[in-house]
């Protein structure tokens, strides 16, 4: 077995040290920086102007997206920080992206251990897995819509028929309508974790299991010691960008509930999208949107520091 | 592993994924649809998505661009939930449509972006020529000018089966809410449900209950001096009839919208409905019952101090061409239009639910000759005679309220209604909700 498959980080850390030793002189890089920097100019054009764009606009007064306004300053953010309905929207952003962490890496790695297997079935399921990642958004809010209608929706059906009447959809409940769409959501974005853990899984040698089953280990110890390790920097980025994905979602939200019922599922982005597109508040949604993207980004360091793999693990 | 280059593009990937979705508020992106067309071609932008509609509507356009007009129609068409972000987008971008469909309060939205033109004297020579319903023009006139060519009314009815009611041993429509409510119990046994309303929040919701609002005398929510009066008596009693008329309806009601109600209604699974015309097209179809067993009634009326009365608003055409030239076509494609031997067509695009607006487009056989239009001509009758007594919010008795869009664009009806039914408020706390909600969405 080689160094490098067994002790990840090692290498990277001589690398390291090797290339902070003999450092060339800038012009050295003066291609790769010619070669990166049309992407980096695209990059300044398609998201460093809107952002500074929505700053800008944070500290006018306009309503209808477009129309004139006169600027402010720092009142809108002022009223944001005071307005309760905001911090109940982060609160529930907070509840949406933790039941999504949680439910999408379970049904996640779950999947990738069946579809890891040799069988015929396991083969077969690494292709039928990705069908509710194919599904469009919009697809998956009518399919779920239609499970749950009490009319003709076939959980209800099913439901009655093992003697419990009277179920209805769980979108129109204040208390069931977020876990629903957690649900939903998971369901239509597990497929990605399932994939990447799946991959990752199979670039772990066979050989330290085996040396591990030589020494008497059992499966539930092997994945707990071997697998589950050798995994964390795959599932500390799949974390942070998953989380940041479910972070963001509106489209799904908005489809099956527009945040109700009584805001149950007004989380952050749709309380933005609302300030924007139906209060017409659009300096509002926009102060709203660069305190999000502040605490978005002061949460997603946390976790890097938290969360991140150790470089002696 | 490469820990170090692994920190590095997570903190890339973090600011990629903080950044992107939020960025988007900047409203610089691009129009994303639609554009002024080519010099000889007008844009339209129309938000009727289903299938025949869109082929229908595109039948009159063929027909109108068959004249060999200076400036030929093309049709774009959008989503009611994009449009608002789209015009926008269009407008700064100098790439409007030339025709814009509208409801009264989109047009309250559009016209602030200022590139709306006045069509007074051209809604004022179709008046003369084809005599509009008065409602139909009124919501869209302020300042002394009108500012879209009504097209086509929309009105709502209560809808009930009566194969259902035959069976229930009840003999006529119910006229009043007692009535109402009295039917609606009797006619719910096992599981069928005696009404089906929703409570979504959604326009679909925002209609129904203002429909018995005015029914109730609680149709206006504005002082003469535009202040917001929404908080009164009337308000409160049809919120608590509404809220009785959830409990009997379909478990799922809070999630419902458009289409809900009507599926529950084919398939018998209600017995009641209040909605527009488009219960009679596929009514056959889906329940598989005559055409016979499909019954129509106004909105029933409060017991006391009721009168009649429905949501009622008509749809229109905004002309956004900037050029004189391209203006003047614009207005000649709406001529075209409501001349009675086109009327037809193009309000058979959903026969039932688009309804005349002038005087001989009721007459027109363009429009009477239609298979669904002859088959139910009582209740289409009906509903022309429920849009006499029509309204709709913000633009009742002759007003024209400017920030009406920021009510019905948050659902604040739907949200009071929503308060009641998922949130257990009592009607009078939500109507002092919706009092405040309206206030502060009205005052910036």
């Amino acid at each position: 077995m080689s160094e490098r498959s067994v002790l990840p980080g090692v290498r990277g850390a001589a690398l390291h040290t090797r290339a902070a030793g003999r450092r060339r002189p800038w012009n050295r890089h003066l291609l790769g920086y010619a070669l990166v920097a049309p992407l980096v100019l695209l990059m300044v054009g398609v998201i460093g102007y809107p952002l500074l764009n929505t700053v800008l606009l944070s500290l006018r007064d306009q309503g209808v997206v477009g129309s004139s306004s006169s600027f402010v300053g720092l009142d809108n953010y002022q009223r944001v920080l005071g307005d309760g309905e905001f911090w109940a929207a982060i609160g529930r952003s907070g509840v949406w992206l933790a039941g999504n962490l949680v439910v999408q890496t379970i049904i996640a790695f779950v999947t990738a251990l069946l579809i890891g297997g040799n069988g015929r079935w396991a083969r077969g399921a690494r292709t039928w897995t990705l069908f509710p990642w194919v599904i469009p958004t919009v697809a998956v809010a009518v399919i779920w819509q239609w499970l749950t209608n009490s009319n003709y929706g076939i959980v209800p059906k099913v439901a009655d028929a093992v003697g419990v009447h009277g179920l209805g959809s769980p979108f129109g409940d204040t208390a069931l309508a977020m876990p629903a769409l957690i649900l939903m959501n998971s369901w239509h974005w597990f497929p990605l974790g399932a994939v990447v853990i799946y991959g990752a899984m199979r670039t772990i040698p066979g050989e330290i299991y085996e040396a591990a089953r030589v020494d008497g280990a059992s499966a539930w110890r092997m994945f707990w010691r071997i697998t589950f390790p050798l995994l964390q920097p795959v599932l500390f980025a799949l974390g942070l960008v998953g989380s940041l994905w479910s972070f963001n979602i509106v489209d799904s939200i908005y489809l099956v509930t527009k945040g109700g019922p009584v805001d149950a599922t007004t989380t952050a982005p749709v309380f933005i999208y609302n300030k924007a597109f139906n209060e017409f508040r659009a300096s509002d949604a926009a102060a709203v949107s660069v305190v999000t993207i502040v605490l978005l980004a002061a949460l997603a360091f946390v976790y890097i520091r938290v969360a991140r793999p150790k470089e002696d693990q | 592993m490469r820990f170090r280059t692994a920190r590095r593009v997570a903190v890339a990937a973090v600011a990629l994924a903080v950044v992107l979705p939020v960025a988007a508020c900047g409203g610089s992106s691009g129009p994303g649809g639609g554009g002024g067309g080519d010099d000889k071609t007008l844009t339209l932008w129309h938000m009727e998505q289903p299938p025949n509609r869109v082929e229908a509507f595109q039948k009159v356009i063929d027909a109108y661009n068959a004249t060999n007009p200076e400036y030929k129609v093309k049709a774009q068409v959008q989503d009611w939930n994009q449009v608002y972000t789209k015009i926008s987008s269009a407008v700064q971008s100098k790439t409007q449509p030339d025709i814009l469909f509208t409801i009264p309060d989109f047009t309250t939205y559009v016209r602030p972006l200022g590139v709306v033109r006045p069509v007074t004297d051209l809604v004022k020579e179709l008046d003369q020529e084809h005599t509009f319903v008065e409602a139909a023009k009124a919501a869209y006139h302020d300042d002394d000018q009108y500012w879209a060519v009504p097209l086509y009314g929309m009105v709502q009815m209560l809808w009930y089966r009566k194969d259902l009611f035959a069976k229930a041993g009840i003999t006529e429509a119910p006229k009043t809410w007692s009535e109402l409510l009295a039917a609606a119990k009797k006619l719910t046994t096992g599981k069928q449900h005696g009404i089906a309303v929703p409570a979504g929040k959604n326009l679909a919701t925002d209609q129904v209950i203002y429909s018995l609002m005015l029914t109730g005398g609680a149709g206006n929510f504005f002082t003469p001096s535009g202040e917001v009066d929404f908080d009164k008596p009337q308000a409160v009693a049809a919120l608590n009839l509404y809220a009785e008329l959830l409990k009997l309806s379909p478990s799922d009601a809070g999630s419902y919208s458009w289409g809900e109600p009507q599926a529950a209604f084919n398939s018998g699974a209600a017995a009641m409905a209040i909605e527009k015309g488009q219960y009679l097209s596929p009514f056959e179809k889906e329940s598989g019952r005559p055409a016979s067993d499909l019954g129509c009634a106004p909105i029933p009326q409060a017991d006391n101090g009721g009168q009649p009365g429905s949501i009622y608003y008509s749809n229109a055409a905004m002309v956004l061409s900037q050029d004189d030239a391209r203006a003047k076509g614009a207005e000649d494609f709406l001529r075209f239009v409501l001349k009675p031997e086109n009327y037809g067509a193009f309000l058979n695009a959903e026969p039932g639910l688009f309804l005349p607006l002038t005087a001989d487009g009721a007459t027109a056989p363009s429009w009477t000759d239609h298979e669904v239009i002859k088959k139910y001509r009582s209740c289409v009758d009906a509903m022309l005679e429920q849009s006499k007594t029509g309204a709709l919010f913000g633009f009742v008795d002759g007003q024209y309220i400017d920030s009406i869009g920021k009510i019905s664009g948050q659902n604040i009806l739907a949200q009071v209604v929503q308060r009641v039914y998922s949130n257990g408020d009592s009607p009078a706390e939500a109507i002092k909700w919706g009092q405040q909600q309206m206030q502060e969405a009205v005052s910036r």
